[in-house]
């Protein structure tokens, strides 16, 4: 067995190990979703694609209106060049953070700096809160690793020592470690966080069922703000497509400042799934690109589109993705997949669990280095095949 | 009063169990009655051998039916512990509440992954296994009523009978 990084999901476990022979793998620590990635991936080939990066070269050179497009899956040090490629080439770097929810979670983390470390939740959140987040059927190990079951610093007894609130519209598997399960009304979480803040604040007296919350349920999780030092909000896209996603991201937001208010210490984490969402959300950031290329897609604006990483064909909703069968596709990421069938060059890449290099960004924004091992060989990596392209691409242009 | 065993389900009766003792009330075994000791056999605290009038003639087919009955209290299954590995979705949950595994892997207690072979539960292949069942709290001698692997499987894989 040797020590490696997954990539499974956006928690990029660092404490697992594997060991590969021939196309069995066996692991240690690898969650489910974890080891059948693994499983999966094991089996991609990335042979020589000198012919295809040639053509790729040639269609993104010619291309009057370039889309590249992905970037969830590809490690940070892929889209850095991913961006160097988009200046290179005039193109519109863009992913599916911009669409609406990723969106507005992104928003929300980094307009008020409510988010925090993982290890630092681990040591000292004593209230935890998952709202319109379902870690058990998602991010399996996030409650065991960071946020519910493991002693820290200031959490001696782990769970025994935290206070767990679970608030969604359906009861879920998740609510079984909590002590506060809230189910609410679809569509209301706004209008909960304005009843919660009041109660803070002592402007309201909650009696008889709120949004469906019977009220003596309902104290009780207002208590236990008001008796915690230190409480983490995981919000997860439920709270989005549940409506009014403004309003809910803003109610968050406000909470956490009347809770900070009162001297308490309080954060907000979105529950990402994707393993490199943060990644690109942070190379958004700095690159202030434009989030506008959904509808500029739709609309007809790209006649090429290079894809890195993601299965856009396979996750983007209907008129993007009638508005891609209509342009000419590239394709750079792992083999399989619509888009990869669809696109007019593809070219493969290995899996970075398998390349063992790079880092990603944990959705709590901390890099993640990926560690090298035997399964690792000299195939390529996104990254490579990018640097390649765009050194092709470069003197096609002179 | 029953437990469960292995890929069964035994269910051990003290009422059963008491019907094949001698019921004789002799005080020559340490629980003093039969109930007592038909109880004591329930919980695998005592053996068939440890009353001395089954061992004499005449009751030669109801010990051997009592050690038949017990046997699986004798085997690294007696705990009770059911893990249903369809449903388990190797969250790491059981290992890192096990009081046993904190103390065996300390880095558990901090949320990491087993990786040693000390431990009660391990993640392999993506599902939790249970690779030292003898050392789970709820095995005798300890025999404590520990449940906490079960109350926070969130997937309900895991089942104590």
């Amino acid at each position: 067995m040797e020590d490696i990084v997954c990539n499974g999901c956006s928690l990029l476990c660092d404490d697992v190990s594997a060991e590969v022979s021939g196309n069995t793998v066996k692991s240690l620590g690898l969650c489910k979703l974890g080891h059948t990635h693994l499983e999966t991936v094991i089996t991609h080939k990335a042979g020589s694609n000198d012919k295809n990066l040639e053509k790729a070269a040639d269609l993104l050179a010619d291309a009057k209106s370039l889309l590249l497009y992905g970037w969830t899956h590809a490690s940070n040090e892929a889209i850095k060049v991913g961006l160097d490629l988009a200046s290179t080439l005039k193109g519109h770097f863009a992913s599916s953070v911009e669409m609406g929810s990723m969106k507005a979670m992104s928003h929300s983390i980094h307009s008020k700096g409510l988010g925090i470390d993982l290890d630092y939740v681990r040591n000292n959140g004593d209230f935890i809160i998952y709202w319109g987040a379902d870690p058990s059927e998602s991010l399996h190990r996030h409650p065991s690793r960071f946020a519910v079951l493991p002693r820290g610093e200031k959490i001696p007894e782990g769970i025994e020592s935290r206070t767990i609130g679970v608030v969604d519209v359906r009861s879920t598997e998740t609510m079984k470690m909590a002590n506060h399960r809230l189910i609410l009304h679809p569509g209301s979480d706004a209008e909960l966080l304005d009843i919660i803040k009041s109660e803070l604040e002592g402007k309201s007296s909650i009696k008889g069922t709120v949004l469906g919350i019977p009220g003596s349920e309902l104290v009780g999780f207002v208590r236990g703000f008001q008796k915690s030092d230190c409480i983490v909000i995981f919000y997860g896209s439920g709270m989005i497509n549940s409506g009014n996603q403004d309003a809910n991201l803003t109610g968050i937001e406000n909470l956490v400042e009347i809770l900070r208010s009162t001297g308490k210490e309080a954060y907000a984490l979105p529950m990402f799934v994707q393993p490199n969402t943060m990644g690109v959300i942070n190379a958004s950031i700095k690159g202030k690109h434009e989030a506008k290329s959904l509808q500029q897609l739709i609309s007809g604006e790209f006649d090429t589109v290079l894809v890195v990483g993601d299965d856009v064909l396979a996750n983007l909703p209907g008129p993007a993705v009638k508005a891609l069968s209509k342009i000419k596709i590239v394709y750079v990421g792992s083999p399989g997949g619509l888009t990869d069938k669809r696109a007019i060059v593809s070219i493969h890449t290995l899996d970075t669990i398998i390349a063992g290099s790079g880092t990603m960004k944990r959705v709590d924004m901390k890099d993640i280095l990926f560690k090298r091992w035997s399964a690792s060989n000299d195939g390529n990596t996104i990254s490579d095949v990018l640097l390649k392209l765009k050194e092709l691409v470069s003197k096609k242009k002179t | 009063m029953f437990s469960y065993y292995g890929d069964k389900t035994v269910k051990l009766n003290p009422m059963e169990l008491y019907n094949l003792l001698p019921k004789t009330n002799c005080r020559l075994c340490e629980p003093k009655t039969c109930m007592a000791f038909a109880t004591k056999l329930t919980l695998g605290d005592i053996s068939p051998d440890d009353c001395p009038p089954l061992l004499e003639a005449g009751f030669e087919k109801n010990l051997e039916k009592l050690r038949e009955m017990v046997a699986p209290m004798l085997t690294a299954e007696a705990t009770g512990i059911k893990l249903n590995e369809d449903k388990c979705t190797g969250c790491n949950n059981c290992v890192v509440v096990c009081p046993v595994d904190v103390a065996a892997e300390p880095p558990t207690s901090e949320g990491r992954a087993a990786m040693s072979k000390d431990t009660v539960f391990r993640v392999e292949n993506g599902i939790s296994k249970i690779i030292n069942l003898e050392k789970c709290r709820r095995f005798p001698p300890d025999r404590l009523n520990c449940r906490v692997c079960e109350q926070y499987c969130c997937t309900d894989a895991i089942e104590i009978w």
